[in-house]
């Protein structure tokens, strides 16, 4: 049996939190050449757009919601199988809607970065 | 008592993994490398357990029992942080290589001061968000096995600290992982039961909330903190004594301690001048703590801070780090809210049938016990101890996961940027934080969670949250522009707040926007971070230092193992 090896096994979170002194002294100025500098400006311009617009419906959805529930009381008194419909708008909507919100915002990313 | 001892295989099996790693792990040759090559659904199966807090599995549906169907905005605000952070912030913040927001300040900014000031930030969003979690361990305890308060708190900051100090944590990604499915499993399984269960009349009664003005039926309640009663009329009330006296109206002081028995048709008193379970205006679906009368912009207040403060939270950043990429870490992120999705569909559940039936823990303000409080109540025999346990056991679980992770990034932002000490630095730190917490939650029991959770929340929202963004979407970014606006953050947010727990009272908006102050602290400090930047003058390297974050991850990182030990170096016997 080869016992040449032996590994300390641990998370990530342990390491970094034993390990001391790792940054202070090594930092350098970050340089990067000329090709890899266009190419992170157009993925930078390119990613900038699909976040915006997440953050938007986000920001839409989040903040449309509560003013629709103010605005109209009677969802309240509305039901659906015998739960008022403006608990379901609540406790069940918002999240179906983030899962694709999320799925559509991957797969914008990930477009971005194999055609660049 | 013997929900209690639910408690002890999850204390003690997280107490052995700590001191021993998890063994099996060991026998599998590629731990490491697989730690490191991690797949995005297994991480955000660990994110996800970490993430899922007491004040998830517990305290959602209190605050439901308490204030109504509007609490339900705290879960979807937890989930929708993610996905701010899967658009700004997951994939640029995993290629810095940094794996907490101290080491990102360091490696974008160049400023160790930014990095202590970082670090200190760390510190005081880790004690707020475990504070909760200590006090709720208390909570439970007392609740399903009748020990003190104190008794709760002490076993629990024991438990976290001496698995941290011994073992750290090995192998927490399958932990962690594990602990996401247990959580789900321990949170459906009870609520499927006690839906079925309770019956048709309960179930109704769930739907069509009525104020709780009278006791049903003989309500036996505890006080575990003092609390001041306000009847309204002549209450009834069987003290210790066995006799029963008309209390008149007026305030009533309860001390801790005081057990008393409210008989059946008894008027229900208001405690501490909060609005009764079930009260109008309980089952709108916004955000009125004590009924304040700007529900609009107290939830969207609620809404600001935990969205923005979800990527600041600084053991959930640093669990980003187990992927091998930018890309893992997005797609970790996604999955993420997926998972998320499905858990906080259930606490609701718990929220509304909690008012049905056990409406008086709000007397007692230990409406956080009402998921564990539940199962007894539909069922008195086997089958509810059972239940019970279960989900003391999984809230148990709950409580641990997040404050290992908590604690060991505290310690180690306190030994190691701010001290810069070494492994026995680093466990003392471990066993400091840990007692500093115990004694901030032992007085901590009379708050209310949705309080200590805010403030967590909106102090990463109105620090790292623009330390971030600004960090990896604007290149003039400057070092000083970000201390004044990290600073700016931490002083704001914990000032109002202060304010708002020990100053005079205030009402209205002025009110809502003291107690929670994200609307006005998070723009406050994004726009000193961006003038403070503005009047000096970037570094020439800035530039490349913030759109290297946006290099895509084209070039594959070579595997740093020279080769893969055999399975057998392990497991041979």
């Amino acid at each position: 049996v080869n016992r040449s090896k032996r590994i300390a096994v641990t998370s990530p979170q342990t390491r970094l939190a034993h390990g001391h002194r790792r940054a202070s002294g090594h930092w350098r100025a970050p340089r990067l050449d000329a090709g890899d500098t266009s190419r992170a400006l157009s993925l930078y311009h390119g990613q900038r757009r699909p976040a915006v617009l997440t953050l938007a419906a986000l920001a839409i959805l989040l903040c449309g919601l509560p003013v629709v529930f103010a605005l109209c009381p009677g969802l309240d008194q509305a039901r659906l199988l015998g739960i008022p419909v403006s608990w379901l708008m609540l406790g069940v909507l918002p999240f179906p809607a983030m899962v694709l919100l999320a799925g559509w915002q991957l797969r914008r990313a990930e477009a971005l970065e194999d055609e660049r | 008592v013997i929900a209690a001892l639910a408690v002890l295989p999850v204390v003690l099996i997280t107490v052995l993994i700590g001191v021993r790693g998890v063994a099996t792990m060991r026998t599998t040759s590629d731990f490491l490398v697989a730690s490191r090559r991690i797949s995005p659904v297994l991480n955000s199966a660990a994110v996800s357990g970490e993430y899922l807090s007491a004040a998830s599995f517990l305290g959602v549906a209190g605050m439901v029992v308490k204030d109504g169907i509007g609490a339900l905005w705290y879960p979807v605000g937890f989930t929708a942080g993610y996905l701010a952070m899967l658009a700004l912030v997951a994939a640029p913040m995993r290629r810095s290589g940094a794996l907490t927001v101290p080491d990102f300040a360091e490696a974008r900014l160049a400023s160790s001061a930014l990095r202590r000031l970082a670090a200190i930030t760390v510190l005081v969003i880790g004690v707020l968000y475990m504070v909760p979690q200590f006090r709720t361990a208390g909570l439970v305890l007392s609740a399903v096995s009748g020990t003190p308060y104190w008794v709760g708190v002490v076993i629990a900051g024991a438990a976290v600290s001496v698995t941290l100090a011994l073992g750290g944590m090995r192998a927490a990604t399958y932990v962690q992982a594990f602990q996401f499915l247990l959580k789900l499993v321990l949170l459906v399984i009870p609520a499927l039961w006690l839906v079925f269960t309770v019956g048709p009349m309960v179930r109704s009664e769930a739907v069509h909330p009525v104020e709780f003005t009278h006791f049903a039926k003989n309500t036996a309640v505890t006080f575990e903190v003092d609390v001041t009663l306000q009847l309204a009329e002549p209450t009834p009330i069987l003290g210790t004594d066995g006799v029963v006296h008309v209390y008149p109206p007026g305030d009533l002081e309860m001390g801790s301690g005081q057990h008393v028995v409210f008989p059946a048709g008894a008027p229900v008193p208001r405690a501490n001048g909060g609005r009764l379970p079930g009260a109008p205006g309980w089952e709108r679906p916004l955000l009125d703590i004590g009924g304040g009368g700007y529900p609009l912009l107290d939830t969207l207040a609620v809404l600001i801070a935990t969205v923005l403060g979800t990527m600041g939270l600084p053991h959930v950043i640093m669990r980003f780090h187990t992927s091998p990429d930018g890309r893992a870490a997005r797609r970790t992120a996604a999955i993420t809210i997926c998972l998320l999705s499905v858990f906080y569909l259930v606490p609701g559940v718990y929220g509304v049938l909690g008012r049905v039936l056990v409406p008086q823990l709000y007397l007692t303000g230990a409406t956080d016990t009402a998921v564990v409080a539940l199962p007894s109540q539909v069922d008195t025999g086997w089958a509810g101890t059972i239940f019970t346990a279960l989900l003391t056991a999984g809230a148990f679980a709950a409580f641990l996961a997040t404050s290992l992770g908590l604690l060991l990034v505290v310690s180690g932002a306190t030994a190691h940027d701010l001290m810069s000490g070494g492994l026995r630095t680093l466990r003392t730190a471990v066993v400091v934080t840990a007692v500093v917490v115990v004694l901030l939650a032992l007085p901590a029991a009379p708050l209310d969670a949705d309080v200590l959770v805010t403030w967590a929340f909106t102090v990463a929202a109105a620090t790292f949250c623009p330390l971030l963004v600004l960090g990896i979407w604007w290149s003039r970014l400057t070092a000083p522009g970000a201390i004044a606006g990290v600073l700016t953050g931490l002083v704001t947010v914990s000032g109002s707040i202060l304010v708002s727990l020990f100053g005079p009272p205030l009402g209205g908006w002025l009110g809502v926007l003291v107690a929670r102050p994200a609307p006005w602290a998070v723009p406050l400090a994004f726009a000193v971070m961006l003038l403070v930047s503005r009047t000096g003058r970037p570094p020439s390297w800035s530039r490349d230092a913030m759109l290297r974050l946006h290099l895509g991850d084209a070039r594959p990182v070579t595997n740093p193992m020279p080769a893969r030990p055999s399975a057998a170096t392990y497991s041979s016997p």
